[in-house]
């Protein structure tokens, strides 16, 4: 009976370790319905690329600002300013760097490393 | 002559026989087989309920198919607002990619977006003007891939007039001042006069020409192609007009007439696959309003081609 019960705890914390990885590691709880504000940061920057192309593409700052609400950042000029760094610092697509700094300018957030991606909007 | 060893003869007395083999006499192993099978079980069990429902892993880094409905709507306006701008299909797919639920790869991502366009044409989002761009931008993506939806009845076609407000200073002229009650003196009769003052009236720019009308159509021998025409009051075709395409990092001016097989009015210019362009009459026109932009299509033939366009240009008054 000790036999058995030694055994019994043995497989049970091996047991429990392997169901730990398993339920942390190898097969994790996914979340559906979640918010925007819980999208991971690369897919707000992403996010982000495309207000700023929708800004350029119709030139109204206050719905581009209205539509990043939605990620749920605190200071929305100052997340594209740093989104917009980020991609010039990490070399990102230049396309993407240029709309980011255009939206960056027209929330008056234009920065030094910002001003050779400046570029001259159509009239 | 070989000797051959006989076995020998089985025990017959009982002393000599082996034990029989039972649970008492077999060798103990130090683990009880059953004791780690069900310890194992159960730990698993109780890893998997503590790790899935006591304990879950805490999210921080969302996908977007895992957003809530209302969130991924605006994630596809997004999308469409960025291919308005960009024109590139490609990206636009991607990013539609990965709203699609996992296991649901075979979705019709072009299809979604119109159901998605007629779900918010049938919300206040369009009591905006900033809405209702979006959900053009919207009609436009999944039109330009043969879809239909309601928001196609929904929401009237048109161009959407540009909402900045523009103010323009104009110089006020200055009025003379009033008539004084005091006599004037009458002038000397050799004094100079007194050069007129001559206000010429400042108006708003006109455009000479307006963009009327821009049409799509799909062929595989004119693939990719923006025709332009340029007309007077009575539809005659005016030759060596210029016209400007512009996109991502250049731009190129061509002029009416250089084919006059096609006309004096006609002038065209061959797209890239995926880019979107504005075309204007430099000086002459405002940039057209949507972009035109370079999509895959397909012919009535089925045939694969890229969708073209035929813009005219009219006087604006």
């Amino acid at each position: 009976m000790i036999r058995f019960v030694i055994s019994l705890a043995i497989g049970l914390a091996v047991g429990l370790l392997i169901g730990l990885y398993l339920g942390w590691v190898q097969f994790p709880v996914e979340y559906v319905n979640s918010p925007a504000s819980d999208l991971s940061l690369r897919h707000k920057d992403d996010y982000a690329v495309m207000i700023a192309s929708g800004f350029l593409q119709d030139g109204d700052l206050e719905a581009a600002v209205d539509r990043l609400r939605l990620i749920g950042v605190e200071n929305i000029p100052t997340f594209v300013q740093e989104t917009a760094e980020r991609y010039i610092t990490n070399s990102r697509e230049v396309s993407d760097i240029r709309v980011l700094v255009a939206l960056a300018t027209a929330m008056d957030r234009l920065t030094p490393i910002m001003e050779p991606y400046r570029q001259v909007s159509l009239p | 002559m070989s000797k051959r060893r006989t076995p020998p003869p089985p025990p017959t007395v009982p002393e000599q026989m082996p034990p029989p083999r039972s649970r008492y006499n077999r060798p103990r192993r130090i683990f009880s087989g059953w004791g780690l099978i069900i310890g194992l079980i159960i730990g698993v069990g109780v890893g998997l309920v503590y790790t899935w429902a006591i304990s879950p892993v805490i999210e921080v880094s969302t996908d977007p198919w895992q957003l809530r409905p209302d969130d991924r709507a605006r994630y596809i306006v997004a999308v469409t607002l960025s291919f308005s701008y960009d024109g590139n299909l490609n990206r636009a797919v991607e990013r539609l990619l990965a709203l699609q639920p996992r296991g649901e790869q075979q979705r019709d991502i072009f299809q979604d977006v119109a159901d998605t366009t007629c779900q918010l044409a049938t919300t206040g989002y369009v009591n905006s003007n900033s809405g209702l761009r979006a959900i053009r931008s919207m009609m436009t993506f999944y039109q330009l891939q043969g879809r239909t939806g309601c928001a196609d009845t929904l929401v009237p076609a048109g161009d959407m007039q540009p909402t900045a407000v523009m103010q323009i200073d104009l110089p006020t002229p200055t009025l003379a001042p009033p008539a004084s009650k005091t006599p004037t003196p009458i002038s000397a009769p050799n004094a100079s006069p007194t050069p007129a003052f001559i206000i010429v009236p400042t108006s708003v720019p006109q455009r000479d020409f307006v963009l009327a009308n821009v049409a799509t159509f799909c062929d595989s021998e004119i693939s990719g192609i923006i025709e332009v025409y340029v007309q007077d009051f009575g539809g005659t075709g005016i030759p060596g007009q210029a016209v400007r395409v512009r996109w991502d990092g250049g731009e190129n001016t061509f002029f009416t007439g250089l084919k006059p097989e096609r006309g004096p009015a006609y002038a065209d210019f061959q797209m890239d696959e995926g880019r979107g362009y504005v075309i204007d009459m430099p000086g002459r026109s405002d940039p057209s309003a949507d972009s035109l932009v370079a999509t895959p299509c397909s012919t009535e033939t089925g045939e694969r081609a890229i969708t073209s366009y035929r813009a005219v240009f009219l006087p604006a008054s």
